[in-house]
């Protein structure tokens, strides 16, 4: 179906090579898991394997390319390409264009399928299929991550192509979300459709994928079938609550740093909070996790001032976070966001972390500087662009710029989010080590693996309130 | 989050019409409102759109309008009074027993006129373009743009720069609140104000252009680039079609009375 001998790649205005000598095969009805760390040159496969690179982005490409026995440079372009070809991007927000999630579907079909009825079938079908009939009139912009990327894969899927190309589709989604979607790919192989799908969480995988590639700068590292590279389990996948190590969460006799009673909270006409009680206590490593939509992010913001609540209590040590400034605050609730990009604006690391500490006026910012930067692993960057730092090492300098605030609890927004495993490991790693500095941390997360290896307490969230709350036991036993 | 040139779902009858039947009325509308030089017949344009909003239900979208063009008519107001002078003067904003500079800026007959041609006028495309925007899916605008056989790739530019806007409010709060968490503290003063927009302004640019590039590639990946034939089976026309092209030939026979009847 697709053949890659050896393929090199430069983009333009880029001097080292983002893809090396890449030969590679798929055959027609193979289901492909390519992955590999952060920066590795995936994305890039993807697009040269959609035929993106050579007829959309310039650059410079050498080896030989071909679809269905003819070279890919022959084919007309993508207007010809995309009748064999659809492929999900990874930014899901930036691939939905129209006003509801029917039209967004719709939307590619119109030079595809000649009747309306014909249409209306396929989207029906595939909006069930991606368990998103539930969401047909609403605004795509406005669905939260894991709904986008669901609407951006039946999107494509509406399209039914022959390949199909996946750039981490499941990234926001929670386990079992990602399941369904697996069970999807592995329905379009059963179809004898070509599925190309690049991911981080592997698991889900295993017995589903025909083939890994595993790619290191830009070179295919390691290839096989899943079981030949990973013959241990790669995290869990089953839901983390029915874990046998939970035991529920007993609170200890001190007095909690974070007090939610009855907490309501309306957006429009939806409810995004519904009741929530909850305490946090001093130096305690919690994970907050719960499906897409279950009012995660929305809970967090009430701890530092972002959203006030339609009624109920939230207190931070001994201040009253409904009322309260932010500016008051965010000295001691430092809140990072999901997306690192979201707040880098400076020229240099250096002023980046010194904006937050000028508008809370900390004397000696220039020590501080150093101490988080040394923390962060960041050393030596001060005078670096923040935005040539590659992705891991900028969430890790959106931590730093919280964490030189010094605020006594530090809330992650989906810290691992396009991380790959060694980069998200130590972020854990630096959570961790901040806890025992004495900080509290709460981590919001869709991230089974990371929170069963690192928090000691879960608390799950389900329709605006809490629906469980643990100690994880081997944790606290050692 | 009010959302600014979003298309608005509705059964109304401006829903129902055919893209090509409202973009019909809405180029009818707004030559007319060039042409003609009185006011009368522009406030009778406005009373015209007022109605097709109202009976398609949307005249909450209209009447949410109005602060902004009050805003928008005293500016215009202000600026054609004070620089097109002729015919009777009124009366000068400077009194005349002010030495020196008595007896500037004259307000006259010819200046009101005119800024109140060119607020009716403002208002008049303002309104039909809103009005259309809203009650038309993305979709079918770019059906009944290329019935028009305008450029498919210009008709995308207008579809993105569209689906832009909310994006962009929608990115900027994100940005806002993540500053905020920094303690970020808009200025106060001009001075301030302006350097206070660096944390925001500069991620939101840079977050924007990196996402145009997937934008444009989805676009492509989904063949509307390659949307050479239109698909006319599905411009339906129906009834109300016939019956609103009806209205608006009465709406321009009407023209044709007032100025040259």
């Amino acid at each position: 179906m697709i053949l890659a001998s050896s393929l090199s790649y430069t983009y333009p205005m880029s001097t080292t090579p983002a893809l090396q000598e890449i030969t590679l095969s798929i055959s027609a009805g193979e289901l492909i898991l390519i992955t590999g760390p952060t920066a590795a040159g995936k994305t890039t496969l993807c697009l040269a394997l959609a035929g993106i690179l050579q007829h959309e982005l310039g650059g410079t490409l050498t080896g030989h390319l071909s679809f269905q026995g003819q070279s890919m440079a022959e084919y007309e372009g993508m207007s010809q390409l995309n009748q064999h070809i659809s492929m999900v991007f990874d930014d899901a927000d930036a691939q939905l264009i129209f006003t509801s999630v029917e039209e967004e579907i719709a939307s590619g079909l119109e030079t595809r399928l000649a009747t309306v009825a014909q249409r209306r079938a396929r989207i029906s079908t595939v909006m069930e299929r991606c368990d998103i009939t539930h969401l047909r009139e609403r605004a795509p912009y406005a669905l939260s991550g894991g709904q986008k990327q669901r609407v951006a894969i039946a999107a494509a899927l509406a399209m039914d192509t022959r390949v199909l190309i996946l750039d981490e589709p499941t990234s926001e989604l929670d386990v079992r979300a990602t399941g369904n979607i697996i069970e999807i790919l592995r329905g379009l192989k059963s179809e004898g459709k070509t599925v190309i799908v690049v991911d981080h969480s592997l698991e889900g995988y295993r017995g589903v994928a025909d083939r890994v590639v595993e790619l290191n700068h830009g070179r295919i590292s390691r290839q096989g079938t899943f079981d030949e590279l990973f013959p241990h389990p790669q995290g869990t996948l089953k839901a983390l609550y029915d874990d046998p190590d939970l035991s529920p969460f007993i609170p200890p006799a001190k007095e909690p740093i974070v007090r939610i009673k009855d907490l309501y909270r309306k957006y429009g006409d939806v409810p995004a909070l519904n009741g929530v009680n909850l305490s946090i206590y001093p130096g305690e490593f919690v994970a907050l996790l719960g499906e897409n939509g279950s009012g995660k992010t929305t809970l967090v913001k009430h701890l530092n001032g972002l959203l006030r609540p339609d009624s109920g209590i939230v207190r931070v040590l001994d201040l009253d976070a409904t009322t309260e400034p932010v500016m008051t605050l965010v000295r001691h609730t430092g809140l990072v966001f999901q997306n690192p990009d979201t707040m880098l604006f400076a020229d240099t690391v250096d002023e980046e972390i010194r904006f937050g500490l000028t508008n809370i006026s900390t004397p000696n910012p220039d020590i501080r500087i150093q101490d988080v930067l040394r923390m962060v692993q960041l050393s030596g960057q001060e005078q670096t662009y923040p935005r040539h730092l590659s992705r891991g090492e900028r969430q890790r300098l959106a931590v730093s710029c919280i964490l030189a605030m010094e605020p006594e609890i530090i809330i992650l927004d989906e810290p691992t989010t396009g991380l790959d495993e060694a980069e998200s490991d130590r972020m854990m790693a630096l959570m961790k080590s901040l806890q025992d500095q004495g900080h509290t941390i709460i981590m919001v997360t869709h991230n089974m693996r990371i929170a069963e290896e690192y928090a000691e307490r879960i608390i799950v969230m389900e329709n605006g309130k809490v629906s469980g709350d643990f100690t994880i036991l081997q944790r606290t036993a050692s | 989050m009010t959302e600014i040139l979003q298309y608005i779902p509705g059964n109304g009858i401006l829903h129902r019409l055919n893209p090509v039947t409202k973009v019909v009325i809405v180029v009818l509308i707004v030559a007319m409102s060039v042409l003609t030089p009185s006011v009368l017949f522009l406030a009778g344009l406005i009373l015209v759109i007022a109605f097709g909003a109202s009976v398609s239900g949307m005249h909450r979208e209209i009447s949410k309008q109005i602060p902004f063009l009050i805003l928008l008519g005293v500016f215009l107001l202000l600026v054609t009074t004070l620089t097109i002078q002729g015919g009777t003067t009124y009366f000068t904003l400077i009194p005349a027993s002010v030495p020196v500079i008595g007896g500037m800026l004259q307000v006259t007959e010819s200046g009101i006129g005119l800024g109140l041609l060119f607020t009716c006028r403002f208002i008049v495309m303002i309104l039909s373009f809103h009005l259309f925007i809203v009650t038309t899916k993305p979709s079918e605008l770019v059906t009944g743009l290329l019935a028009f056989h305008m450029p498919v790739d210009y008709i995308l530019m207008f579809l993105i720069a569209l689906r832009f806007i909310p994006s962009l409010q929608l990115e900027a709060m994100r940005i806002h609140e993540a500053q905020l968490s920094r303690g970020y503290n808009p200025g106060t003063g001009v001075i301030g104000k302006v350097k206070s927009l660096r944390p925001i302004m500069i991620p939101l640019m840079a977050n924007s252009l990196a996402k145009t590039q997937v934008l444009g590639l989805t676009l492509d990946m989904r063949g509307y680039r390659s949307k050479k034939t239109l698909p006319f089976h599905e411009l339906e026309f129906h009834h109300n079609d016939g019956f609103a092209l009806i209205f608006i030939s009465l709406v321009v026979i009407a023209y044709f009375v007032h100025h040259f009847g």
